[in-house]
């Protein structure tokens, strides 16, 4: 399979994996390993200060505790919760604090209901998260004109959204993100409504460069088992689009013929 | 009578109990050092400096970790 | 099959290496000659407008000449969704044919010996009233590198003249810097056509010994200060007859696809000049297009790019236009003069070359409505450009 190159950094698994949702730390920790994904998502939250027992957060320790050895897994913050960009900002800022690694997923949503991606300020932060030399993907509506302007600004990625987070609808964005992929020249990463293995088959098919899931697989009653169904999907799907897939045929309309007036020459 | 706001809201704290620095605070808190971010009063703070950086009454501390998420 | 990159390469790094410099030449020629009729079906079913390289390969092959007639119905509905029932006109006015440089096919050649005419400005103007009273809003400024004379400040002020007559305005001149570009974008031009004439650098050597325009790499990066310029309208094409056309084809989709993924405020256009006899001009020594390679050119170029312009000139015959048109044509020019002052006819210059569809305006416009296609004669307005 062909190596996924993001920022200069190469990659084997095309399945990128967000640690969210899950029953617990372990499961998540067993899932993640099944997977075979080089990169996981995490959030920043504040610290709850009355509970003592976090008992979620040992197992992302373990994960990175050390994070200036060299993992398994590139942890990849997220800015979620953040509503506006200075917001997003800030967390980029603390989350590289923390790790010191610089890639960023930038994702400002200010809406509570869909968790849907504010183009505006998602743009307004990615100029300024780059200019500070993160590594920005961001996460956007399958919108091919904002990526463009976020690839004009410098972003390491796009991720446009199949379907609203945790919706596990599929690519109801499909034709827009047929358009992106098209126009792209940085990696597409299909990040969020994928609910079905088939769906991130799909995604690479069409010529997505990798995909983000984390619903699908932490809610699934066996998580461990769906998440090595979504990495043998994804290698599918990839391979099926390095194989030149074969689209429907069109059947063209019978109508007069139009080169017919070559035969005489 | 010392007042620290913590991740929003005021802790307050008895005179000799105050934490003099983040590692103090963080102590007090019984709050795991290896996975926090900490800004004060909206600087970021690196976590080889929590046990250099003095805190006194009126700033404002943010205590951020890693969780899981998507 | 070629996977497509998304590196930052330059157009020159990225043609020569594919060989489509002329490096490659018998390697190219080679694979044509070894596609299959299976892989032109799987070409075909792929989507309208899907461009890879080894898509438009199959589609030009000689075993594609087979398929002809399945992807004019293709290029025909393709054209028909995204452009409509239109074709745009537009006419050239050809400003000056005093030229500096050596090019073996033109007529204009410095070293051909005819009386040169340049237009004043006011001359230029008188010129466009008589296109302008033949319907067309859309103005093709064209020179022959007299850059002494037909200077950027004298197209500045032709240009900001024009305005009033002519919502669109483009130039086909000798290149520019980026700069000049700007400057003329600010005095109302929108779009640039710039041929390469030919991406194989050998031949480019043999057909352009002498003068700026010798400079292949000057040339080829042309047209990125274009749309660096911000210009709306880039027109790109080979001259064909100079070489393969087919490995021109592919050269010039290539440089096409990197413009357009690279600037993509820019809308990329396609011309389809072919050599026409010219004065004191051998055409032995070229490589002939027949009408059924230029066919092939077209749909090929239409089934990977389904939203470029496709222009054709009175360079082709009146019965080959007319059949065009169905094929993917979108702007044409029609009662076209190649000679400066050839409108008004009062200076009797020799033409650039003899064109072939010697119909009015007026005919052509109806042609094109038997057809049952709208001529648009005006498709934009300056003030979404001007201050």
């Amino acid at each position: 399979m062909d190596k996924l190159i993001i920022a200069g950094r190469e990659f084997n698994s095309r399945l990128l994996v967000g640690t969210g949702k899950f029953s617990s730390s372990s499961v998540m920790a067993q899932a993640v390993e099944a997977s075979g994904t080089e990169i996981i998502t995490v959030a920043l939250r504040r610290v709850d200060i009355t509970n003592e027992n976090d008992d979620m957060l040992a197992a992302i320790a373990r994960l990175s505790a050390k994070p200036r050895d060299r993992t398994k897994y590139l942890l990849l913050p997220n800015t979620s919760g953040a509503r506006t960009a200075d917001e997003a900002v800030r967390l980029a800022r603390l989350a590289r604090a923390a790790t010191g690694i610089n890639w960023v997923k930038l994702e400002v949503t200010p809406d509570p209901y869909y968790l849907l991606p504010d183009p505006v300020e998602t743009l307004k932060a990615a100029e300024i998260l780059v200019k500070e030399d993160f590594v920005v993907l961001p996460y956007i509506n399958a919108d091919p004109v904002l990526s463009r302007r976020l690839q004009d600004v410098g972003t390491a990625t796009v991720m446009p959204l199949g379907s609203p987070i945790g919706s596990n609808r599929g690519l109801k964005t499909r034709a827009a993100i047929e358009i992106i992929i098209e126009q792209a020249s940085v990696p597409v990463v299909v990040d969020a409504g994928l609910g079905l293995p088939s769906h991130a088959a799909e995604a690479m098919e069409i010529g997505a460069d990798a995909v983000l899931v984390n619903t699908a697989i932490a809610t699934a009653t066996d998580p461990v088992k769906m998440a090595e169904s979504f990495k043998l999907a994804v290698q599918a799907g990839r391979t099926a689009f390095l194989a030149g897939a074969a689209g429907k045929t069109k059947h063209a309309s019978a109508s007069s013929p139009l080169t017919g007036f070559l035969r005489d020459q | 009578m010392g007042v620290l706001k913590i991740n929003g809201k005021e802790k307050q704290f008895a005179e000799d109990k105050m934490p003099a620095t983040i590692a103090d605070l963080l102590s007090i808190l019984g709050v795991d050092s290896a996975t926090v971010v900490a800004e004060l009063d909206g600087k970021i703070i690196e976590r080889n400096k929590f046990g250099q950086t003095p805190i006194c009454s009126g700033q404002s501390i943010e205590l951020v970790r890693f969780v899981p998420g998507g | 099959m070629i996977v497509p990159t998304r590196q930052h390469a330059d157009i020159k790094q990225i043609l020569a290496d594919r060989g489509l410099d002329g490096s490659g030449r018998d390697v190219w020629n080679k694979r044509l000659g070894e596609i299959t009729s299976a892989e032109v079906e799987w070409a075909l079913s792929r989507p309208p407008g899907y461009y890879v390289l080894d898509r438009l390969l199959t589609l030009i092959s000689p075993v594609a000449e087979s398929y002809l007639e399945q992807m004019a119905q293709l290029a025909h509905s393709l054209t028909l969704q995204r452009f409509g029932r239109t074709v745009r006109l537009y006419a050239p006015l050809y400003l000056s044919n005093f030229c500096v440089n050596d090019c073996i096919y033109c007529g204009f050649n410095r070293t051909h010996d005819f009386p040169r005419v340049r237009l004043t400005v006011e001359q230029a103007l008188a010129e466009a009233d008589i296109i302008a009273g033949e319907g067309f809003k859309d103005l093709l400024l064209v020179s022959s590198e007299d850059r002494s004379f037909v200077s950027v400040d004298y197209l500045a002020e032709l240009a900001t003249k024009l305005r009033e007559k002519f919502s669109s305005l483009s130039v086909e001149i000798y290149q520019l810097t980026r700069d000049e570009y700007e400057k003329l974008f600010a005095a109302g031009i929108e779009g640039v056509t710039l041929y390469q004439e030919t991406y194989d650098r050998d031949m480019y050597r043999r057909y352009h010994p002498a003068g700026p325009k010798a400079d292949y790499d000057g040339r080829l990066s042309a047209a990125d200060a274009i749309t660096q310029a911000k210009m709306r309208e880039i027109g790109l094409g080979v001259l064909l007859g100079l070489s393969d056309w087919r490995l021109e084809t592919l050269a010039l989709a290539e440089h096409a696809h990197y413009l357009i993924k690279r600037y993509w405020q820019s809308h990329v256009s396609f011309s389809f000049p072919r050599l026409r006899p010219a004065r004191d001009v051998d055409r032995a020594q070229f490589m002939l297009v027949s009408d059924k390679n230029l066919v092939q050119m077209i749909l090929a170029l239409r089934l990977c790019f389904a939203d470029a312009g496709f222009t054709l000139s009175t360079r082709e015959p009146a019965h080959l236009r007319d059949h065009l048109v169905k094929l993917g044509i979108t702007k044409m020019s029609a009662g076209s003069k190649t000679n400066p002052g050839g409108y008004s006819g009062r200076t009797g210059a020799v033409e650039q070359f003899e064109i072939d569809d010697t119909r009015t305006p007026a005919q052509v416009a109806a042609m094109l409505k038997t057809h049952g296609l709208e001529p648009v004669w005006k498709d934009w307005d300056s003030a979404f450009t001007s201050i």
